[in-house]
């Protein structure tokens, strides 16, 4: 069901293997609800997951998580295939609390850089060797690091701002070129939120970028950690990634806390599920179109605002269904909040409507888009993102499909009703921006079939066979020292969620694992030794939502 | 200063001799109704003057017209909204609405901006604009001079803009205005050979570099279709250049696709990101006037400037501005910008190339008809 | 080039035939879904003070002050705070406090925006119409039609 490469199955390794893969380097066993987990000693990092990787093909290091305990640090590092995702293991590392040091695993995941710096940053681990031990969310000057134990929250800080030195100065500088510093934002039309890039240019050719985050970090993760499971928690996904992916934001979170909990979800709420999540679907990947074009085409496009009325018709049909245009607070655990609102084919023909008169809004995003040609010649081969680096940078979703590989969890780990339908997983392998912008478009119309399969079943469906919600108690305890974590195929790649229980009916630790986290830091990868506006239109092209990226 | 009459048959190129319009220049008329022309030389001065400001003020009221107006409502009428609409008949209140907005802004001046660079800037971009008006006839005997070269003046009159851009974007002390100014002077020196040379083809056809004759000599019938005579408009007879002329045209005027200069969602706002309040208002209206004295080079050497049926001439030479306004707005909804390499690259290797390809073609062929 | 020429000709179709996506709002007023989320009306005869609404709120935006008898004495809802995910609606066992579909509401300062129980009561329906009922068109379902006679011995 895939309309790209074959897939190259992947080798399935049995825990005996992993565990002589590890060898002696495992202290213990940790073993968490979703996969095996080894407990190694902070200076045998590297050599472990150098070994799971190139031994077992374990080549996606989809979460790193930072925690403190009473009486330790840990750093868990969640590793997947991207062949086949159903396949993980995690790398528990603990370190002492009065001197948290552990070895970085820059060196055998670049992805493992940002991550380390978020962990240094907001929970106070060192990692030994690791190239640039700044701090990412929180500005430079910040005392102290929020999600560890000892962190007074009451009191306040104020920031300076300090003149940004240029940073890359004497690296790059020589006679004949006189580089220049420039700074792309936080305040930009074209940042996609509050994004600060110190760029170094060369003219017009970018020679190095350096993304500055951290400017919409809103303490989700410590938000979630103080709200209850049942209720308090399932507001806030919808506004990791708040162009218009709520649900899709929300269904991570179920799955999570349903897998940890152990809850069934009834079949009629799956099919609604999914229904739902594929219209926030499409309304993100309109979203992302639209502000592509209006990165390229410059601001008086058309095509922004035909993206935003075909999407406005989407956030109509949500509004029907949640009560809410944009964060809805619709899913539950154990289901949704409603059925189908009254009157029912009323509600189906509305959709039926959107969705016949897709494929005329498609052909015209066609006709304006992918055959113009001064598009064509400023998106071709600008914005290239190798598959191996792409995978090294652990980006997923339509950037990674856009280079070629062939990763949709939606068939690879399934969850809700999407192995019961009929559709395809897009794929190209062009690696450029005009890949991406290929792909979003066409799962945008596989969005649809899917809708369409949703409908028919919803339609259908036995009157007194609709339950939507399964019964679960209003406070939810799950044991103590359970640990999960779980992913969804959010509108923008792998949205994933790591949580630890403790016994309460809040979380221990509640770790995000935002796509557009990944997907921005391969931003330099793709955009050194381009020019300003090639830049531009890959940023518009990675489709980042800050509000993800920041949490 | 009238106009010249009657050419002889042109002896070169053996075209029968068009009978020129008796064209009457403004000051002059201006004169004659007021009874200036009786002072001499002082007299002809505040005439010559008084013209100017009616000149002056028709361009700058279309351009305050399309700006806070037109713009809106065609922006809109092409992403299916509805625009202004609340203040005045068709909500033309706007224009009255945006200026005393725009004007009661604070004049935020930074530290470091070249200050003589920086005032000047906006003038200049304005002033090019308005002072190559001074030679477009615009109809009804509606031009202020008319010189032998006028077409030359023209081009060398409205390239100060690009003096101006560049004093903007070197004096704003400002990365993005710098590189907006760079950008802009690349594409302005990168096009307007192209333009000047398509210009040149034209000037082959009319054999003349007067504008006013230029216009005459398009008034002469080139075929007759079904009863209705289609003059011998120089886009007609070379619709190559008359494409070429208007590609290089919007590139020198900044807009769709070559709007790089300005490009809002890379260099935040190109050479303008300093300038508030009054400057703001300059460069704006400056802008808007470049690509009405665009227009009104087209219309006046491929399009018959104020020939047209019926109308009076000035009527048909505002419609055909405003047409080259339209197409310019048009092409800013539709059509992605390019990117500055591939932007020079356009230039000076395309649209050069077809320029002079143009330009040969037209002298051979005239040559071979006379 | 064709490919230009025919992003122009789409842009130009949308212009030629006029039809508009917008609405003139104010003076159209836009229709929204029987369960949109505007601002709350709490009403003070049915709540029974179980503080449900409270403990549920994901950012404490309900403050409710009883006295030693388990009275209610206030119910503060801060307007501006509240991010409207309707989890007080949801978890009240009495309909006391619903979420209208009005969203016209202003203030002039951000402490305007904290409703006490007079002005949750006073806030306006949405053109008029009671969102429950818009919600669950069969609330009555159960109430029966009450036809039935009294007899009267």
């Amino acid at each position: 069901m895939s309309t790209g490469l074959e897939r190259e199955p992947a080798v399935e390794v049995t825990e005996d293997e992993l565990e002589a893969i590890v060898g002696d380097r495992a202290l213990a066993r940790d073993d968490h609800l979703n996969a095996p987990g080894f407990v190694i000693r902070p200076d045998d990092v590297q050599d472990v997951l150098k070994d799971l990787r190139d031994e077992a093909g374990f080549d996606h290091l989809a979460n790193l998580t930072a925690q403190e305990y009473p009486d330790r640090y840990e750093s868990i590092y969640h590793l997947r295939k991207y062949a086949d995702p159903t396949q993980e293991v995690s790398v528990v590392v603990p370190t002492t609390t009065d001197e948290p040091v552990s070895q970085t695993a820059e060196p055998v995941f670049r992805t493992a850089d940002w991550h380390e710096r978020e962990a240094f940053d907001l929970v106070g681990i060192d990692y030994e060797g690791h190239p640039d031990p700044r701090r990412i969310l929180l500005p430079e000057t910040w005392q102290g690091h929020p999600l560890s134990r000892g962190y007074d929250q009451e009191k306040p800080q104020l920031v300076t701002l300090t003149e940004h030195a240029n940073p890359i100065q004497p690296d790059h500088h020589d006679d004949e070129s006189d580089t220049m510093f420039l700074n792309i934002g936080p305040h930009h039309p074209a940042t996609h939120g509050v994004l600060h890039i110190e760029t170094v240019l060369d003219g017009e050719t970018v020679v190095d970028v350096d993304p500055d985050i951290g400017y919409l970090h809103r303490c989700e993760e410590q938000m979630c950690q103080q709200g209850t499971y049942r209720h308090q928690i399932m507001p806030y996904p919808d506004r990791w990634d708040y162009v218009s992916a709520g649900l899709l934001n929300e269904w991570a979170y179920a799955r999570v806390a349903e897998d940890l909990a152990d809850i069934d979800v009834p079949e009629y709420a799956q099919v609604i599920r999914t229904m739902g999540a594929e219209l926030c679907r499409i309304a993100s990947h309109m979203l992302a179109l639209a502000t592509f074009a209006l990165d390229v085409y410059g601001d008086f496009t058309a095509i922004f605002q035909y993206g935003m009325r075909d999407r406005e018709v989407v956030q109509d049909i949500l509004e029907d269904l949640t009560g809410q245009r944009l964060m809805f607070n619709y899913f539950r655990l154990g289901g949704v909040a409603w059925d189908l609102p009254e009157p029912r084919e009323e509600f189906i023909e509305k959709t039926r409507d959107f969705l016949d008169g897709l494929p005329a809004k498609v052909d015209e995003y066609n006709d304006l888009l992918t055959g113009n040609e001064i598009f064509q010649i400023r998106t071709h081969d600008t914005g290239v993102l190798e598959p191996e680096v792409a995978k090294q940078y652990g980006c997923t979703g339509p950037v990674a499909r856009g280079s070629g590989i062939d990763y949709d969890l939606r068939r690879d780990d399934p969850y809700g009703y999407y192995d019961n339908l009929e559709w395809d997983v897009v794929t190209k392998d062009g690696c450029d921006n005009y890949s991406r912008v290929l792909v979003r478009m066409q799962e945008v119309e596989e969005s649809a079939k899917i809708i369409e399969q949703c409908l028919d079943l919803l339609e259908d469906w036995p009157e007194d066979e609709r339950t939507v919600q399964s019964n679960v108690p209003r406070t939810l305890k799950p044991d103590a020292d359970t640990e999960i974590y779980r992913s969804v195929e959010g509108a923008k790649g792998e949205l994933g969620i790591y949580i630890r229980a403790d016994g309460t009916d809040k979380p221990g630790r509640f770790k995000i694992r935002s796509p557009c986290f990944h997907n921005l830091s391969a931003l330099p990868e793709m955009a050194e030794g381009e020019y300003i506006p090639d830049m531009i239109a890959s940023l518009g092209s990675l489709d980042i939502v800050l509000g993800e990226v920041d949490r | 200063m009238s106009g010249a009459t009657v050419a002889a048959t042109d002896a070169a190129s053996g075209l029968p001799a068009v009978p020129l319009q008796d064209t009457v220049l403004l000051p002059e008329r201006i004169g004659e109704l007021t009874g200036l022309d009786g002072f001499g030389l002082g007299g002809e001065l505040i005439a010559t003057l008084v013209s100017a400001v009616v000149i002056g003020s028709l361009m700058l009221t279309m351009t305050a017209l399309a700006g806070p107006w037109a713009k809106r409502k065609i922006t809109a009428s092409f992403t299916d909204r509805i625009a202004v609409n609340q203040l005045g008949p068709w909500g033309i209140g706007i224009i009255i609405v945006d200026a005393v907005r725009m004007l009661s802004k604070e004049l935020v001046i930074p530290e470091g901006v070249d200050r003589p660079a920086y005032d000047l800037a906006p003038i200049v971009v304005v002033a090019s604009a308005l002072l190559g008006f001074a030679v477009i006839p615009m109809g009804n005997g509606i031009q202020l001079a008319d010189p032998e070269v006028g077409l030359a003046y023209v081009f060398a009159v409205s390239g100060i803009a690009s003096l101006g851009l560049v004093m903007a974007g070197y004096s704003s002390a400002n990365k993005y205005s710098l590189l907006g100014g760079l950008r802009a002077v690349a594409q302005n020196i990168a096009y307007e050979i192209p333009l000047v040379i398509t210009g040149m083809s034209i000037v082959i056809f009319a054999g003349t570099l007067q504008l006013g004759e230029i216009v005459a000599a398009q008034h002469e019938t080139l075929v007759e279709i079904a009863g209705i005579s289609i003059p011998t408009w120089y886009a007609f007879v070379n619709p190559f250049a008359f494409v070429l002329f208007l590609v290089a045209n919007f590139a020198e005027v900044g807009r769709n696709p070559f709007d790089t200069p300005e490009a809002p969602t890379e260099i935040v706002a190109g050479y303008q990101t300093e300038y508030s309040s009054v400057y703001f208002v300059l460069i704006y209206l400056g802008e808007f006037l470049h690509i009405f004295l665009g227009g009104a080079i087209i219309a006046t050497i491929f399009l018959g400037g104020p020939a047209g049926p019926v109308l009076p001439g000035i009527i048909w030479f505002i419609i055909k501005i405003w047409a080259v306004f339209f197409a310019t707005q048009w092409l800013r909804s539709a059509v992605p910008r390019v990117r500055i390499d591939q932007l020079i690259e356009i230039g000076w290797k395309g649209l050069l190339v077809l320029a002079f390809a143009n330009l040969v073609l037209t002298a051979v062929i005239v040559g071979l008809i006379a | 080039m064709i490919g230009i020429l025919k992003s122009m000709a789409t842009t130009m179709k949308h212009a030629l035939d006029g039809s508009t996506f917008t609405v003139e709002y104010p003076e159209t007023a836009p229709d929204v879904s029987p369960r949109f989320r505007g601002v709350h009306k709490f009403s003070q005869e049915r709540c029974i003070w179980c503080r449900q609404c409270e403990n549920v709120c994901p950012n404490d935006t309900i403050q409710i002050v009883t006295n030693d008898q388990r009275q209610g004495e206030q119910y503060n809802l801060h307007i501006g705070q509240c991010i409207y995910c309707r989890l007080c609606e949801e978890v009240c066992p009495v309909d006391a406090i619903l979420l209208t579909e009005n969203f016209e509401f202003t203030a002039d300062t951000k402490h305007d925006f904290v409703y006490n129980k007079e002005q949750l009561k006073a806030v306006p329906w949405y053109k008029d119409i009671d969102p429950l009922a818009a919600r669950e068109p069969d609330r009555d379902a159960w109430v029966g039609e009450g036809d039935g006679e009294v007899d009267y011995q």
